[in-house]
């Protein structure tokens, strides 16, 4: 026995000929939190899909506790006790939480009614291994983000799960939350359960794992323990396989006169008293923890949530933008958070989707003229280096950063001056992040200005000029790209520091 | 290219895949051909004269029309169960107007006009007072039928200008009119759904309607058009079958018309949730159910029947799309 609870070797898979696996070993040591990472497309979803039963390996071998195990469905996967936690949370939102715990194998009485009382005493029994203090009579849906994750644990621990695979836990969460489910994690791992972390953030990857493996096209490119010796830079360049270049994005450019200017927004519940101003050329990054008001203090300038106060003035004229038609005529454009939910038309090709927003500019006669939309989308992908064969392809068969990259083309066709990016890099992985950022760039040096919407601050602190942080709805500080770095932003963000500050900051540069 | 990406799982033959895909794609085209094939086999040369499949035509046009509207509907995500009884109030006021004012075009016109209005009011119902298609249609559904019953006193109205059933009832190279009307409808339907912003702009509501509003489309005024391009369609199917009949009676015309339209555009291909389906799959829906009505009279089978083949149809058509 050498400690090992899971032993995957050389595992080969591939799809229509495209291999996904070629030849990946994994392994994992009883109580260990072990990081997945890699590019999406690396291979890390298919080695963790053949591991919860959902597909079948071409070859290789699986040894879960020194014997050897197959794992044809997922409930075979269920008795080897391994659980999966989806990123999308697998919980009944309606639901009580041990009746979520519970689901589909409830407890029953003698005369074959529920037993709430069993139910509810098992589910306070393993959260308090936990170190949670959650009513299990709770709804489900009244619990914060990082305790419906614990619930999913809790659910896994309840069916004995001895390997845990967590995939991407930390991106719906906020820092707090985050070191919460740390603990939570390591103190897991203290009673010899093992943990498969699935993440993009290098960072956490180093904060809190003890091994890890990195996969890049179907192959291994890198694994082992995680020490102060290892940095991110070396995870980062194990994940493209070339040096990244020193992550250079920014360049001073001059700025022009005032394009968008918003004085004092109201929203009853989500912001108060929100005032900016945006030059042209310029790259504005709003940032702040989850449930700052950001994310609708910008649906609002777009015209998709109403305002309770305040005005919005483009280019020197003051609008009343009550729809997003009316943005779009005001030159603003919007690229929302959660790209499939709300930006993707689903059932359509990649040209309908970058055309959608300015269909009338193709019009001969009554009729959309097809030729020349199939022209300027053609632009567009070479433009913008979007990959794709055939731009009749359906847009669910592209990347997550070429799907980006078409949500962009859908507001440049659409003439739009400002453009509003929502957490755009949200599910995209490293190469195509930095394209992102390179052409928000250019289209700041065309003249366009852009406002970034993101709560990870490298991200903002990466390309903008100015930094304006968001604390509970107001807007406690703008500071500029000298003043401004992760600390700082920081502090602002969890509201150590306040609006007084900020002004005085201000005041003191000019 | 994107053939075969899409369909790349079940490529294995080289001429398996171009079959199966064909299948997969026009399922009711090869319903159709099936079902022609076992109508002949069984009711022989009765259903293949010329008089025969002209008379099936004639008779699915009405339904067909009204379906091409549902088509569009049912694409943008919604439902209309309205068009039965929208369909004999219209009726019924087209034919008062032509009584009142001898003018054929005014009759017409005023059909139109009513078929519009109810999609407006369906329309803006389900955006404005946010009520779900299915009951806001249902609500209308009532009162159409009740408004009709009333207005006629329970019974029928006729018509007493002699002309205005040439409308339904001429016919040209021994093709009646209405077979005409439904093709071209069918022609046109098709080209405005593919070809135009606002036919786009139907699939882009149905699919997502949330990206479809933050890309600047005003989904609300999308809703109401279709609403009110299905108005129009089952105005259409009106001025056809009171000009057949010369009459409409307020109890009995157009009863279970929202049923065969929405089994149609179901057997078409439609996806129920919205986004995606085609007015040529409808139009061979619409032919599959007019052949499987006439197959079943021709072979003697009791009317009462009937019903169960369909219903048999419209759940098997389901289940084969989804297995693609």
């Amino acid at each position: 026995m050498n400690g090992l609870i899971l032993d995957m070797r050389k595992m080969w898979k591939s799809f229509q000929g495209q291999s996904a696996l070629r030849g990946v070993d994994f392994s994992l040591h009883a109580g260990e939190i072990h990081a997945l990472i890699g590019e999406n497309g690396a291979g890390k979803t298919t080695l963790m899909n053949i591991l919860g039963g959902v597909v079948l390996p071409d070859a290789g071998e699986i040894l879960v506790n020194g014997r050897h195990a197959s794992i044809p469905t997922p409930a075979a996967s269920h008795r080897l006790g391994i659980s999966f936690i989806h990123q999308e949370l697998n919980l009944v939102n309606d639901l009580r939480v041990y009746e979520n715990f519970f689901l589909g194998a409830e407890l029953r009485t003698a005369i074959g009614f529920v037993d709430e009382q069993a139910m509810c005493a098992r589910t306070s029994e393993i959260l308090r291994t936990l170190d949670v203090a959650i009513d299990p009579r709770e709804m489900v849906g009244a619990l914060d983000a990082s305790y419906k994750q614990v619930v999913e644990i809790g659910r896994a621990l309840l069916a004995n799960a001895k390997i845990l695979i967590m995939d991407e836990p930390t991106t719906s969460l906020t820092e707090h939350e985050i070191r919460y489910l740390f603990t939570v994690m390591r103190s897991l791992a203290q009673r010899g359960v093992s943990v498969i972390f699935i993440s993009h953030k290098l960072k956490e990857v180093l904060t809190v794992c003890d091994g890890y493996t990195v996969l890049r096209d179907g192959s291994v490119a890198g694994s082992g323990r995680v020490s102060p010796s290892v940095s991110e830079e070396d995870l980062a360049r194990l994940m493209v396989g070339r040096e990244m270049a020193v992550e250079h994005f920014y360049e001073p450019r001059p700025l022009g006169g005032t394009v968008l200017a918003a004085e004092h927004l109201s929203s009853d519940r989500f912001f108060r008293d929100v005032s900016f101003e945006l030059r042209r050329g310029e790259i504005l990054g709003f940032t702040g923890l989850v449930g700052d008001g950001r994310t609708e203090l910008f649906e609002c300038i777009f015209g998709s949530r109403k305002k309770t106060g305040g005005r919005v003035v483009v280019e020197g004229v003051p609008r009343n933008l009550t729809h997003p038609e009316k943005a779009l005529a005001a030159g603003i454009g919007l690229a929302p958070k959660n790209r499939k939910e709300n930006a993707l038309i689903k059932d359509f090709s990649v040209r309908s989707n970058a055309t959608i927003a300015r269909l009338r500019a193709f019009l001969r006669g009554p009729f959309i003229d097809s030729r020349r939309e199939s022209l300027r989308t053609q632009e567009h992908v070479k433009n913008l280096n979007i990959k794709v064969s055939d731009i009749n392809l359906p847009i669910t068969s592209l990347s997550g950063g070429n799907q980006q990259k078409v949500v962009l083309a859908k507001w440049i066709e659409a003439g739009s001056r400002i453009m509003i990016l929502d957490n755009p890099t949200q599910g995209i992985d490293v190469g195509a992040k930095a394209e992102i950022y390179h052409l928000v760039i250019s289209m700041a040096q065309e003249g366009k200005s852009i406002i970034i919407l993101s709560s990870e601050i490298p991200e903002v602190l990466k390309v903008c000029d100015r930094v304006a942080v968001m604390y509970h709805g107001e807007l406690v500080g703008v500071l500029d790209r000298d003043s401004a770095t992760e600390e700082s932003v920081m502090m602002y963000a969890t509201g150590a520091k306040g609006r007084a500050d900020a002004l005085q900051q201000e005041r003191s540069h000019a | 290219m994107s053939v075969q990406t899409t369909y790349q799982n079940i490529r294995r033959h080289p001429l398996a895949g171009p079959v199966v895909r064909f299948v997969a794609e026009n399922s009711a085209i090869v319903a159709l051909v099936a079902i022609v094939v076992i109508a002949t086999i069984l009711a022989g040369d009765n259903f293949m004269s010329q008089t025969n499949i002209i008379n099936i035509l004639r008779t699915v046009s009405i339904i067909g029309i009204i379906s091409l509207g549902m088509t569009l509907i049912i694409i943008s995500g919604g439902i209309d169960l309205s068009v039965g009884s929208a369909l004999v109030l219209m009726g019924a006021g087209g034919i008062w107007v032509l009584n009142e004012t001898h003018s054929i075009i005014l009759s017409l016109l005023s059909t139109l006009a009513g078929g519009l209005i109810i999609g407006a009011i369906n329309g803006t119902i389900i955006t404005r007072g946010r009520v779900t298609p299915f009951i806001a249609t249902l609500g209308v559904m009532a009162t159409c039928r009740s408004l009709a019953l009333y207005l006629l006193n329970g019974g029928g109205i006729s018509a007493t200008v002699p002309r205005y059933e040439v409308i339904s009832n001429g016919d040209l190279f021994g093709i009646s009119y209405p077979v005409f009307y439904f093709v071209i409808m069918t022609a046109l339907v098709y080209v405005f759904s593919q070809k135009t912003p606002l036919g786009r702009y139907i699939y882009a509501v149905g699919s997502n309607e949330k990206a479809t509003h933050l890309s600047a489309i005003n989904v609300n005024r999308v809703k109401v058009l279709t609403y009110m391009i299905g108005g129009a369609m089952v105005a259409g199917a009106a001025i056809i079958e009171t000009s057949r009949l010369n009459s409409v009676s307020a109890a009995s015309s157009g009863t279970g018309y929202e049923l065969d339209a929405i089994a149609a555009v179901i057997i078409g291909g439609t996806r129920m949730s919205g986004g995606k389906g085609s007015v040529i799959g409808t139009f061979f829906g619409v032919l599959i159910l007019g052949i499987l009505n006439n197959m079943l009279t021709l072979l003697g089978v009791s009317p009462f029947v009937t019903g169960t083949v369909k219903g048999i149809i419209i759940i098997v058509s389901v289940l084969v799309q989804r297995k693609e």
